[in-house]
């Protein structure tokens, strides 16, 4: 259980809270570079961390993520028209630039000065890979630009998707870290999805359904490693990395592209769930990437034109009680994707974590909450710079590997552990 | 709140019987400084050493005491147990961790290992999860010893 203190302290993102404050000072996700794919196209409604702003790509291909609300009247610009170097609005005309600043007011004599007074809240938007990536702090404490693997490897290896999660953050991360509900709630996926389907490592995983966990502190996070029993009495280790705030790796399996996720708050009780899928040195093939995109893996399919996944809470995520009784699923719903949104989303908006009954095995867990409240009282009260924010500590990755009975995980995978370029991931 | 609009107030759990064993020295000192605090009855025992020429591995002759100084009996402790945690800063208390650990598995409760990491070596640490893994089922190693009062409240010891 956690206080209920804490529990705010942990789940509040919106500006002016702690945690608000600490999600402030990385580089987060904020679109699919899809999402702005020219110069002038549509522009865009993205909310993040209780920020209702505008994203929008000018002219010059200069991208800019602003308020999304005029500063006239207030209207919403994605009524907008994007064009000639900003996005002007349709209800009087004024135009902004992709900082944020107003370059004309119609109604006075751009002469007067006026509109140099008129500023929106902006923030830099910046590609990297398939992703726009901002960052919402101050800007004396904007870190270097964020280098994850997947968003480096060039784009034929690497493909990334988004789905809107109707959860606060916190439990949809804490969801990517609980290894121990692989064994149950995904258990029916191991052989049939093609993006799993076919590694040593997975008859490790059927074979041995109470896994052994081991948490340890990295730089930027945490490693969770599950043992489970091989040959000879050696062990099959799974080791999550753990970033923080919100950057997790599920290890990986067998020759199969590599993916795991960032949680992103959109509000209080909404976020954006991330998945990343990639290969360290190969292109994904046509058919890993059509996969992909149909939904298989961590990925989903969409209601039409939307981020909303189309398995969702108003049609119960399409849940098949036949398939459940037959153990082709575990809960009920299809796919890895929705089978954790579903859950996550039936915890309510902000779950009440004054009412778990945690166990041992839990303790991957408790240990990022603990990290994740000291560094954010450490911010807080002392100024500190949390983990994660430097590239050193986002250059990870998890792994799968056979060690012998008395490896230390975390020792043995030292450079397993560690982004290798050109070098493939450890898998079994 | 948002939480609160759907879950009714009511208790789903009973009180755990949680004993938290200290293997060394310095682990006694982390556990003194905690148990002044209000738990939910859990027992701090701290593992003395073992009289000279007797097995350490063998719960008979395990040697245990409460924060007060008064002696404890591990078979009584264990007995009706929920959660069992070994805490352990350095690799002398080998042979206790398995003493508490076959009574725990007779009366099969699992355990948990906690290496508190904090100003030791890494070798250190590696060989006390080493002698804790055989034992338990799930293995933490904390960096900082705040992680002891949170990882307790977190399970309602
Ligand atoms: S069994 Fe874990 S949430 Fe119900
Ligand atoms: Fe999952």
């Amino acid at each position: 259980m956690l206080r209920k203190e804490v529990n705010d302290l942990l789940t509040q993102t919106d500006p002016g809270t702690p945690m608000g404050d600490m999600f402030r000072q990385y580089w987060i996700p904020a679109l699919l570079s899809s999402e702005l794919p020219e110069n002038d196209c549509d522009p865009v409604r993205v909310k993040l961390l209780g920020e209702r702003l505008i994203a929008f790509r000018d002219t010059e291909g200069r991208l800019g993520l602003i308020d999304e609300f005029c500063a006239h009247r207030g209207v919403s610009l994605w009524f907008g028209r994007n064009e000639e170097g900003g996005l002007r609005c349709p209800y009087h005309g004024w135009k902004f630039d992709h900082t944020g600043q107003c370059i004309e007011v119609p109604s006075e004599a751009p002469e007067s000065g006026f509109c140099e007074k008129i500023k929106l809240q902006g923030y830099p938007l910046v590609q990297i890979g398939d992703v726009l990536w901002t960052h919402m702090g101050e800007k004396d404490t904007r870190p270097e630009l964020p280098e994850w693997e997947f968003s480096t490897v060039p784009a034929e290896q690497t493909f990334t998707s988004k789905r809107w999660q109707e959860s606060n953050w916190l439990q949809a991360m804490e969801g990517g870290i609980d290894s121990s509900h692989v064994s149950f709630l995904h258990s029916g996926g191991l052989n049939s999805d093609p993006l799993f389907k076919g590694a040593k490592g997975n008859a490790y995983n059927l074979a041995d359904k109470k896994p052994v966990f081991e948490v340890t502190e990295s730089d930027g996070g945490l490693f969770i490693g599950a043992r489970r029993n091989a040959e000879d009495g050696n062990f099959y280790w799974r080791i999550t990395p753990w970033v923080m705030p919100s950057f997790s790796m599920v290890p990986p399996r067998g020759d199969h592209p590599v993916h795991g996720h960032f949680w992103i708050p959109i509000d209080d009780e909404n976020c954006m769930a991330w998945s990343y899928d990639y290969h360290p040195t190969r292109a994904l093939s046509t058919d890993e990437r059509q996969a992909m995109m149909d939904g298989h893996g961590v990925h989903c399919e969409y209601v039409p034109g939307t981020f909303q996944p189309l398995q969702n809470k108003y049609n119960d995520y399409m849940m098949d009680r036949a398939a459940q009784r037959r153990g082709d699923t575990y809960s009920g719903v299809k796919g890895i994707a929705i089978q954790d949104g579903s859950l996550q989303e039936s915890m309510g908006p902000i779950i009440d974590r004054t009412k778990e009954n945690l166990v041992s095995t839990d303790n991957g867990i408790i240990m990022a909450r603990h990290r994740l409240r000291k560094a954010v009282t450490a911010l807080r009260d002392k100024g500190i710079t949390p983990p994660g924010t430097i590239v050193s500590h986002q250059k990870v990755r998890s792994v799968a590997k056979v060690l012998g009975p008395d490896d230390a995980f975390a020792e043995a995978c030292v450079d397993d552990l560690k982004v290798r370029p050109g070098q493939k991931q450890t898998s079994v | 709140m948002a939480e609160a609009q759907f879950r009714v107030d009511y208790p789903n759990s009973k009180t755990r019987s949680s004993r938290i064993f200290a293997l060394d020295k310095k682990a006694a000192q982390v556990l003194q400084q905690i148990s002044e605090a209000p738990w939910n009855g859990a027992h701090f025992l701290t593992v003395l050493p073992a009289k000279d020429g007797k097995d350490a591995t063998d719960a008979a002759y395990l040697r245990l005491s409460h924060p007060d100084g008064s002696p404890a009996d591990v078979f009584e402790e264990l007995r009706h147990a929920d959660v069992v945690i070994l805490i352990s800063c350095d690799t002398r208390a080998t042979g206790t961790a398995e003493a508490i650990a076959k009574v725990a598995f007779a009366n099969k409760t699992m355990i948990a290992g906690l290496a508190l990491a904090e100003g030791k070596s890494e070798g250190v640490t590696n060989e006390v999860v080493a002698s804790l893994r055989p034992y338990a089922s799930v293995l933490v190693v904390a960096q900082d010893n705040d992680f002891v009062p949170a990882m307790l409240t977190a399970l309602r010891a």
